[in-house]
């Protein structure tokens, strides 16, 4: 199988995100036309557009695009290994193992006064632990059970931790003297007003690090498409591939997680949407998933910042509008959508 | 089996009456007694104001929780089926928080229109979705649809929140599912849809007995089993209707009492009828239990129930899934 992307088939979506993200960027508390927002991305701007476009805003445009990305391909690689298109980061438990984590380091490190101890750059590191503890929880059980299929399983015990999680969540919450408890709740309904290039840094980062796995991985990835005999046919070894690829899941919805918090539904739309446009078996599909991720994520995050000025929503609650109506009509039109 | 509802009864009022000494400040039954025969002073105003409309209020959001899974799991042969899970609890407070947020409700009928509404609609969005995914009878399907469904709907709910910040101050509390600070007129709204779920219960028993056949041997003995689902699980969204008018949207009770009443049977299959009164004499205590834990484990704070109630509730889910051979298929 040769490793060739269908450009022109992504040349759509890309265009699309180029627009997007100089519109997002041009969008605030000053609005800044197109021409410039351009002048200012290529250097040639006043030297008040740049400090905007650059300190200010491309920060967050470009963190909703990597996690957005990062939490579409996660939802692709799910839904294939669980051969269910319902599947989603967050019923894994991993994002609010991720708020478990994040609310255990405040409380944990924050002295009386509620000032933190050590520095707050050592969150994401808490939130991962937390997200990878919770994965782990979710898979041991998964292997624990002697039951069948164990793919499902490990979304039915997610959806179980995940209630665990939220519980633990609110109770820490109130019982600790947490350091900025109102951020940790932001985790939770999912936010990327805070960015800083330092959390872009990071998650693409990791972005750049799983693309050499997905690469891989790719073949693999498409024969999990075939059901189980079929698959163990063609030379697969079932329960490897369904390791190594819920392993890349969990490793990029605890990243994404970390950042930007609980942003549903991307992870469940993205993959459908992609497959829409582009064919799930057609090479570039997890890159059409990823672009679609990031439009719908940066899309959400713009549309939340100018909805209701001054007041700016969460994009969490943005993408589940958005993703509604979508998800049940994909839902109500039957079963093709069977990875 | 009648022993052993006589014996639920008994502790369901020991259970209740230690929730009305029990509290950040515990009080000598001499103090409880003189506070409910009308006795003066700050006890007595605690006892009265606070602490006896939690326990009523509890009683009955757990009784008809109980039920209202009770009814879900019979209907749909599915063990994790409960009104919290499946996303009708989410529905029924995006619903109210509509009527408050956009129409201005603040009445009690308003507000249980609203919810009796929102749970209804949800029931059926829930149901379907898991019915064309070709699962009815998958209670994996259902789980999942019910998961997104209700993670749709929280998410409404927030951004509406969010918008009306005045909603915010008056919903928020009642969104986190408690029984504290609940005014007792609720129970005029809840009441009586308790005492409907309950009768309408009993009065689809035998049917309801019948259809834990597979629908094939049911309909030969000549059970409508479309209608008896249908009515049941319409019956199932007005309790939790109920439930959330009173007490806020709560996890897991719906889940836990119908198991854990099958528990205390032993090895016999109890009736759909003796199941009827077991559901709601078990989520009724689990409910005033759970209450009195979260006074108690992080005072002088209070937790939110809904934590203690998912500390019981998720072992007991997981549990479930492990021991049922065939839950996925």
């Amino acid at each position: 199988m040769p490793f060739v992307i269908p450009a022109q088939r992504l040349l759509v979506p890309c265009l699309l995100l180029l627009v997007l993200t100089i519109a997002a960027t041009g969008t605030g508390s000053s609005f800044m036309p197109p021409e410039r927002v351009v002048a200012a991305f290529l250097g040639q701007g006043a030297r008040m557009d740049e400090v905007i476009v650059w300190k200010l805003r491309l920060p967050r445009v470009a963190l909703a695009i990597v996690a957005g990305a990062a939490l579409a391909i996660a939802g692709a690689l799910l839904q294939r290994v669980v051969r269910n298109p319902m599947a989603s980061p967050s019923v894994l438990g991993i994002t609010d193992g991720a708020a478990v984590g994040v609310v255990l380091f405040l409380w944990l490190f924050s002295d009386q006064a509620n000032i933190l101890q050590v520095s707050v750059h050592w969150q994401p590191l808490a939130a991962i632990l937390g997200a990878a503890a919770f994965g782990g929880l979710v898979t041991f059980l998964a292997l624990a059970d002697r039951g069948g299929n164990r793919p499902l399983k490990i979304i039915l015990y997610g959806i179980a931790l995940a209630a665990l999680a939220k519980a633990a969540v609110t109770l820490l919450i109130i019982v600790g003297p947490v350091y900025r408890a109102s951020q940790a709740l932001t985790w939770l309904t999912g936010s990327v007003g805070a960015a800083h290039w330092q959390d872009v840094l990071v998650l693409g980062t990791g972005l750049v690090l799983v693309v050499p796995f997905l690469v891989w991985n790719r073949v693999t990835f498409r024969q999990l498409a075939l059901d189980p005999q079929s698959a163990t046919l063609t030379g697969l070894s079932l329960s490897r591939a369904q390791f190594a690829l819920l392993s890349g899941a969990v490793f990029l919805t605890a990243l994404a997680a970390a950042h930007v918090g609980a942003i549903g539904f991307v992870g469940l739309m993205a993959p459908h949407i992609a497959r829409v446009f582009h064919g799930q078996f057609r090479s570039g599909y997890l890159l059409a998933t990823a672009l679609t991720g990031s439009l719908l994520v940066l899309g959400a995050d713009t549309l939340a910042r100018i909805i209701a000025p001054p007041l700016e929503l969460p994009a969490g609650a943005l993408t589940a509008l958005v993703g509604a109506p979508l998800f049940l009509y994909l839902l109500l039109k039957g079963r093709r959508s069977h990875a | 089996m009648t022993r052993l509802i006589a014996g639920l009864c008994l502790l369901l009022i020991a259970v209740a009456l230690f929730s009305l000494h029990a509290g950040l400040s515990f009080y000598s039954p001499a103090t409880v007694w003189s506070a409910l025969a009308g006795g003066e002073g700050a006890d007595a105003l605690i006892v009265r104001t606070l602490r006896v409309p939690r326990t009523l209020i509890g009683l009955a959001v757990g009784a008809a929780l109980g039920l209202s899974g009770l009814l879900m799991q019979t209907v749909t042969r599915n063990p994790v089926a409960e009104p919290g899970l499946l996303g009708v609890n989410a529905g029924a407070a995006l619903a109210v928080t509509l009527a408050v947020t956009v129409f201005g409700t603040g009445s009690l009928a308003g507000i249980g229109a609203a919810a009796v509404a929102g749970a209804l609609l949800t029931t059926g969005l829930v149901f379907a979705i898991s019915l064309s995914a070709g699962g009815s009878g998958n209670p994996a399907t259902t789980l999942l649809a019910g998961f997104t469904v209700a993670a749709l709907l929280a998410s409404f709910t927030q951004t509406l929140l969010l918008v009306d910040e005045t909603a915010l101050e008056t919903l928020l509390f009642w969104l986190s599912g408690s029984f504290a600070d609940r005014p007792l007129t609720l129970l005029q709204l809840g009441g009586p849809l308790l005492v409907l779920g309950a009768g309408g219960s009993l009065v689809l028993a035998s049917a309801l007995d019948v259809l834990r056949l597979d629908d094939t041997s049911a309909q030969s003995i000549g059970l409508n089993v479309a209608a008896v689902r249908l009515g049941a699980l319409a019956l199932a969204a007005l309790l939790a209707a109920g439930a959330v008018a009173m007490a806020g949207p709560v996890m897991f009770l719906g889940l836990a009492a119908p198991h854990l009443a099958r528990l205390m049977t032993g090895p016999v299959l109890p009736s759909i009828r003796h199941l009827v009164f077991l559901s709601m004499l078990t989520g009724a205590v689990l409910a005033t239990s759970a209450d009195i834990l979260a006074r108690l484990i992080v005072a002088p704070g209070e937790a939110p129930m809904s934590a203690v109630l998912a500390l019981i509730g998720v072992p007991m889910l997981i549990h479930i899934l492990r021991r049922r051979k065939g839950l996925v298929t």
